[in-house]
């Protein structure tokens, strides 16, 4: 019989240990058990925070919605600034590979010299360089389509002034960084460039978004500007100050244009100017906005406000006769004197032939206070009211302090500066019949409140002098126009220079409103240090005057108020 | 009982893969929708741009020289222009 095993039942298998032992190892497997189940509870559901956290680093980004900057608008909607995308270049120094000849390629793409790209390249310690800012798109491509490892591009904004230089000094313009640093751009800084908004989101392997977190903070945009500039009147106004200061060797020149009814202003430029988007080797005689930042003695131009107050004083009437005969007058042991000796004069003509013995008379039968009243409610000594940085208040001594001769000589303009801003503004008195407006540079539709400073009929008393001052016989012929009718006030000053006056440096400046009955306009120009030995306000400023009035009212649709003679060939066959 | 119990096991299993893939169907959808905004803002971008050029070929200064020498255009005076009054026709 042959010996099998029954394995079932083997003698071997028969377990010889105690039960206990196999419980044992059973119940530390189940604690092991156990013990995972709980350390898996405490790391999923009851103190996940850390590994929540740990995951969140590795998928969730928190990415910047940039806010758009506004845009600033001139008065029919027009550009005058405007952010465009622009892309900038950086590197990381260490990554980047130094390829001799990708590397040059490089700098004549970006328009730099090698040496100083490697230059920027050199300190390897940085992780971050900006190689270029804001160059155009297609130069980012190319130079991105060179491959070289360590560079990239990303997307930033830049301003575009489409104006150029013509409105430069009022838009201003913004840094790098997109922030205002000049004219309105940083006038109005806060309202322009909007608020970033936020999104956290996470993304995927390949960096693609693929969840929102948490709920977006969506970017607040800029709030766009509208200026009450008109572009046309702004750059037209340019044109022609710039030829004048050109055509007259000057060193420089203002001109602003008013609108009567609103107070907005209309154009404010000044040469020599700037091109806001090429800002390189800028001079500060290019970035003053002279019109607001300069002042000088305004001379003759003031007369008109003395004799406006002599006839709101009720001391003499238009047509009242002064004698001005020798053409001289001495005053607390000065003299004072014309340029020409004119013999009786009437209270008009003294403004037309800008008789400065004639204005002393009136002026020293008034007192210095009614004059200070007068000069400081038309905004003279006063900084105007314009959301503009550096804006000069100009210099009105208190009454009490005046002597005499200082009396006599602020009648006509010397011993008080202003600007010509302040200058074109207080025309307003009499372009709006003895009411002052408030002016604005940001559009405005209503009819502007003004305040009552002159009677109305010695207002147009003025303005009817002033049409004199601009006519045949006056002092400013050239200030004339084709149709409509102008009226306004030349000046002639001599430069101050430490305490005295400057040796044959003048400033030449005209005023004026148009048309002479029903006034839109104020234009105030003034040229700085003519150098061609012509240098009356009469000669340099008035022709400015003319041709911007003249453009003015015919792109405002004014109808030309005074006889001209027709050139038009072709009839117009009156069919509606 | 037991055959209730794999049906609905099968239907909790079907219903879990379902559901992995409209997650994944939604994340895909959720990239396409990203990718179309950013295209939106890259439009938007460049419509800014192309308003801002087109001003810059309209500038005044532009338009006078172009109007004076390619269009012998003279500025416009008083003299040869005929002005209407709004509602003063018969």
């Amino acid at each position: 019989m042959s010996r099998s095993v029954l394995y079932t039942s083997s003698p071997l298998l028969a377990s010889k240990t105690p039960v206990w032992r196999s419980r044992l190892v059973l119940v530390f497997i189940a604690a092991g058990f156990l013990a995972l189940v709980g350390r898996a509870a405490w790391v999923q559901v009851i103190k996940n925070d850390f590994f929540q956290r740990q995951g969140e680093v590795r998928f969730a980004r928190t990415l910047e919605l940039p806010a758009n900057r506004g845009r600033i608008l001139d008065r029919n909607g027009l550009l005058l600034a405007t952010s465009v995308p622009a892309s900038s270049i950086w590197a990381i120094p260490e990554d980047v590979e130094r390829d001799k000849g990708k590397l040059a390629q490089m700098a004549k793409l970006l328009e730099m010299p090698l040496a100083e790209l490697e230059k920027k390249l050199q300190d390897d310690d940085k992780t971050f360089v900006w190689i270029k800012r804001q160059v155009e798109e297609s130069v980012a491509r190319e130079v991105l389509a060179l491959g070289i490892k360590g560079v990239y591009q990303r997307t930033e904004f830049k301003r575009q002034y489409p104006e150029g230089e013509a409105a430069a000094h009022v838009v201003g313009f913004t840094n790098v960084e997109d922030r205002g640093q000049e004219g309105m751009e940083l006038a109005f800084e806060k309202e322009l460039a909007g608020r970033p908004g936020s999104r956290r989101v996470i993304k995927d392997r390949l960096g693609r978004i693929i969840e929102d977190v948490r709920e977006q903070v969506p970017p607040v945009p800029g709030r766009d500007l509208q200026l009450s500039i008109d572009s046309k009147v702004q750059f037209f106004a340019y044109q022609k100050l710039r030829d004048a200061v050109q055509q007259h060797k000057a060193k420089a020149g203002s001109v602003v244009v008013l609108d009567v009814q609103s107070g907005e202003v209309l154009a404010l430029a000044n040469y020599p100017s700037y091109s806001p988007a090429k800002r390189v080797n800028l001079s500060g005689a290019q970035l003053r906005n002279r019109a607001l930042t300069d002042t000088f003695e305004p001379g003759s131009t003031m007369k008109p406000f003395t004799v406006a107050l002599a006839l709101d004083r009720g001391l003499v009437r238009p047509e009242t006769p002064i004698q001005t005969a020798p053409g001289r007058i001495t005053i607390a042991g000065s003299t004072i004197s014309d340029a020409h000796p004119y013999g009786v004069l009437s209270v008009a003509e003294v403004i037309q032939k800008s008789s400065n013995v004639g204005t002393v008379q009136m002026a020293m039968k008034l007192q210095p206070k009614e004059m200070w009243e007068l000069f400081s409610s038309v905004g003279f000594g006063q900084r105007p009211q314009l959301p503009f940085p550096g804006i000069v208040s100009g210099r009105l001594r208190a009454h009490k302090t005046w002597r005499p001769i200082e009396q006599a000589t602020m009648s006509y303009g010397y011993g008080v500066s202003v600007s010509l801003f302040q200058l074109a503004r207080a025309y307003t008195v009499f372009a709006r019949d003895g009411e002052l407006v408030p002016v604005t540079l940001l559009k405005s539709q209503a009819q502007a409140a003004g305040v009552r400073i002159l009677d109305p009929n010695n207002a147009q008393s003025v303005r009817q002098m002033l049409f004199m001052a601009a006519g045949p016989g006056g002092t400013a012929p050239k200030a004339q126009t084709i149709g409509y009718s102008v009226g306004g006030k030349t000046g002639t000053a001599r430069k101050q220079e430490g305490k005295g006056y400057a040796e044959g440096k003048y400033r030449g400046f005209f005023v004026g409103l148009a048309p002479v009955d029903k006034p839109r306009i104020v234009v105030a120009v003034m040229i700085d240090e003519p150098g061609t030995g012509v240098y009356y306000g009469g000669e340099v400023a008035a022709p400015v005057f003319s041709t911007t009035v003249q453009q003015t009212l015919r792109m405002m649709g004014l109808q030309p108020d005074m006889n001209v003679k027709p050139q038009i060939v072709v009839g117009v066959e009156e069919s509606f | 009982m037991l055959r209730v119990n794999i049906l609905l096991l099968a239907g909790v299993m079907a219903s879990a893969m379902y559901l992995v893939r409209l997650q994944y169907e939604s994340r895909h959808l959720y990239t396409e929708i990203e990718k179309a905004q950013s295209e939106a803002r890259r439009l938007d971008n460049q419509r800014e741009r192309l308003l801002a050029d087109k001003r810059g070929q309209a500038t005044p200064l532009r338009v006078e020289q172009i109007a004076k020498d390619q269009l012998q255009m003279r500025p416009a005076t008083a003299g040869i222009t005929v002005y209407v009054t709004q509602g003063a026709a018969p």
